[in-house]
């Protein structure tokens, strides 16, 4: 009898880890049916040269997305950018490549709950059971370092949208293709806007978030505001959970510093300017990281008024054809309305700049196959080396040294600042680069 | 009763189960959900030694497993070391902390002891935060380099596979070996009555100190394998408090204090995340789902799946330890 109970115990126990195993290994998420007639993971073998015929393979994009967790809005908008375009290349009737060969798309997808845990496993199996082609990145540069290790052991191409921080494409990786301006370059347009605003403003105060992103951003724009001849007379880090900042804002009056620079996430951004605004803070310009361009900014009503924020993309921004062919580039994708309003249609709100991230994502990758002519996975990866083109989302070129490879060298910020329209409503403007710019910068604050 | 040697065989086996299925099926998927399912393992085994044997409830374990990290990823990255030797190194650190630390906060009992280790926890990640040679809040980054001394990334992920599996055993055996030892009886009486242990002659502050500091040793390990393969370590990743909670979590499920609990707590648990997560029907709701079922298993059994088979099967208790 006993002999029997343990043995059933080592059967259930036996039992158990198999069905753990095969039930630990998913299936992709409601990737929509492939019209396949061929998968094809490497290049479309040559045509026979008389009749070519029209072969349609589905290429399957792979990525993760924080769909619960601190990142979910951001990397909820991110993804449902990148379904946009996978539905409007499909629509559009895929990419048709020389040989006749018509290249459609699926995704294939899975929740990492913002965090590195799982990130690596599940890339893994993006790759190896999904048989993801193309992989684009999760929001976030610590959970992109994770996966950028898994697309260099597998050698596919991964285009990183919401992770720029610089560091990830300086160690090496030779497969990662990054979409945003890096880190590094934030808020370095935001030292030449005020240098054109006010030549005699000198002393400048950095108070940031003591995070991964926002101090690699200061630390950046520090270096380059020295360079250019600024003192910087503070340089102050935050705890990510403060809700004070009377201490900082009375050392940044203490050290008679004209403009201020920094913030990190909404929340403290957006408590921080409130409180700027309530002490009557005398400095004559404000430039924050992330909240500004968020829609509920203004909810800080007068306290809004005339900050000033670095954005990927706004809409109001105008990037057209006719500006690419004065770089003498090419021109790619859809305008900027017809992006706004397709995406307004498709989910009923207005698309952030990690909506219109996710969507570039797509594109730049269908710009890169349509130049490649072909599918082939290295030779995407040269067409993405040789890219260098304006879309609705600016312009984006790869940095192709040995050092920093993958790195975003094209792409421009946009500086966003809260002004007023006819009505007295806040409106957010777009005040730099001059040449996208909807409105003057208004300088300085009127405190 | 005697005691049947399955007491060490039937944790050694499921672990083995769980590590060798990748080595024979040669997938890179079964290595990462293998992957996945003993770093749980490792963490909930380890924890259990402080929690389960001597019950004291660390809420703040996770401190060792980041700083295990960061002081194995430091090592490996700025200072060029071997990956063997910067792991260990991970691990001497962690147990450094809690041996200094712990003779001072185990003279806290309950609550009192749960809430210093998240304070524990927080202090070090204002530390790194403010601790440059650790990169400050922008953490550390890998060198592909670095991977490619090693034979390229898919031979780092393997070879950090096979680091962990042989981690998890070590913790086994050496869980095992606290379980039937007269260190384990110390820490166990320790855990029923801990002014009575100190009369009857067990010297607890000592017992407490050394149960602490192999149980922050393994953490360390597991850390520093874990970062050196994420390629990338910042105070945000390296000190999460839910993973301490997780780890409980296993723990209890499983059965405190036992040898075998942790693992089936740990494998189980990590299983269910895992279907809830990829589940068509479920995965929008999976935490939700996930607490549901938490809190009917505590409900319902609350001495874990290993206690309530010990107790409504005593003849398991000859092979369940």
């Amino acid at each position: 009898m006993k002999r029997l109970l343990w043995l059933s115990v080592i059967l259930a126990l036996g039992m158990g880890l198999l069905v753990g195993c095969k039930q630990a290994t998913p299936a992709p998420t409601e990737a929509p049916q492939p019209q396949v007639e061929e998968k094809a993971t490497e290049a479309p073998q040559e045509q026979p040269t008389e009749a070519p015929q029209a072969k349609e393979i589905v290429l399957t994009i792979g990525f993760t997305e924080s769909k619960t967790g601190r990142l979910n809005v951001s990397s909820g908008r991110q993804a449902k950018g990148l379904r946009l375009w996978i539905k409007h290349i499909n629509e559009a009737g895929g990419i048709k490549l020389s040989d006749g060969t018509v290249v459609k798309f699926q995704e294939a997808s899975y929740d990492d709950e913002s965090s590195k845990d799982r990130v690596q496993e599940l890339y893994t199996k993006l790759i190896t059971e999904d048989n993801a082609d193309f992989l684009i990145s999760p929001y976030s540069s610590g959970l992109t370092a994770a996966a950028a290790v898994i697309a260099e052991q597998y050698e596919k191409v991964m285009i990183t949208t919401g992770a720029a921080s610089d560091s990830i494409y300086k160690q090496g990786y030779m497969h990662v293709f990054q979409i945003y301006t890096p880190a590094s370059r934030y808020l370095t347009g935001a030292i030449d806007m005020l240098k054109e605003a006010d030549p005699n403003l000198k002393k400048v105060a950095f108070v940031y978030e003591q995070a991964k992103f926002s101090t690699a951003v200061v630390e950046a724009a520090k270096a380059y505001a020295e360079e250019q001849g600024y003192e910087v007379v503070l340089f102050e880090g935050y705890p990510s959970d403060t809700t004070d900042f009377g201490p900082f804002i009375n050392k940044i009056v203490e050290s008679g510093a004209e403009a201020v620079l920094g913030g990190g996430h909404f929340q403290d951004g957006s408590t921080f300017a409130r409180q700027l605004y309530e002490k009557q803070a005398p400095v004559k310009a404000v430039v924050l990281l992330v909240a500004p361009p968020e829609p509920d900014f203004a909810e800080l009503g007068e306290a809004a008024f005339g900050i000033i924020g670095p954005s990927q993309w706004e809409p109001q921004v105008q990037y057209t054809p006719d500006a690419a062919k004065e770089l003498g580039i090419d021109w790619y994708g859809p305008s900027n309305e017809e992006f706004i309003k397709a995406y307004e249609a498709e989910y009923n709100e207005e698309p952030s700049y990690h909506s219109a991230g996710g969507y570039a994502a797509g594109i730049i990758l269908e710009y890169a196959i349509k130049k490649a002519d072909s599918v082939d996975p290295q030779k995407v990866k040269e067409a993405l080396e040789a890219t260098d083109v304006l879309t609705f989302f600016g312009r984006i070129k790869f940095d192709t040294t040995e050092e920093a490879h993958g790195l975003q060298i094209g792409h421009e910020m946009v500086y966003i600042q809260w002004q007023k329209d006819d009505q007295g409503n806040l409106v957010k403007q777009v005040v730099w680069p001059k040449e996208g710019a909807t409105a003057e910068l208004i300088y300085p604050l009127p405190r | 009763m005697k005691r049947s040697l399955w007491t060490l065989f039937l944790p050694v086996l499921v672990v083995l189960a769980v590590g060798l299925y990748p080595l024979l099926t040669q997938q890179d998927v079964h290595r990462e959900t293998s992957f996945t399912l003993l770093r749980a393992v490792a963490l909930a085994a380890s924890l259990n030694i402080i929690l389960g044997f001597t019950g004291y409830v660390s809420f703040g374990h996770v401190v060792f497993y980041g700083l295990g990290g960061y002081v194995a990823f430091y090592l490996v990255a700025e200072k060029g070391w071997p990956f063997w030797s910067a792991v260990l190194m991970g691990g001497l650190a962690a147990a450094l902390l809690a041996f200094l630390i712990g003779a001072g906060i185990l003279r806290l009992r309950g609550a009192y002891f749960a809430l210093v280790t998240i304070g524990v926890n927080e202090a070090m990640k204002a530390f790194i935060y403010n601790f440059q040679p650790f990169g400050g809040p922008v953490g550390l980054t890998m060198n592909f380099a670095v991977y490619k001394a090693y034979g390229g990334p898919r031979a780092v992920l393997w070879m950090t596979y096979h680091w962990l599996f042989v981690v998890t055993l070590i913790v086994v055996a050496v869980s095992y070996w606290i379980r039937v030892s007269k260190f384990g009886l110390g820490l166990l009486s320790i855990r029923e009555d801990e002014d009575a242990a100190e009369v009857m002659g067990v010297r607890t502050s000592w017992f407490k100190t050394w149960a602490f500091t192999l149980s922050a040793f393994f953490p360390g390990l597991v850390g520093a394998i874990f970062f050196f393969r994420n390629a990338s370590i910042e105070p945000h990743d390296a000190f999460p408090l839910h993973v301490s909670i997780e780890s409980i979590v296993m723990v209890m499920l499983g059965g405190q204090g036992t040898v075998i609990g942790p693992i089936l707590g740990s494998i189980g648990y990590q299983w269910m995340r895992v279907f809830l997560l990829t589940n068509r029907l479920l995965k929008n709701i999976q935490l939700a789902v996930a607490g549901g079922l938490l809190l009917l298993i505590v409900l319902f059994i609350p001495a874990g799946l290993v206690g309530w088979l010990r107790r409504r099967f005593p003849a398991t208790r000859r092979f369940l330890l």
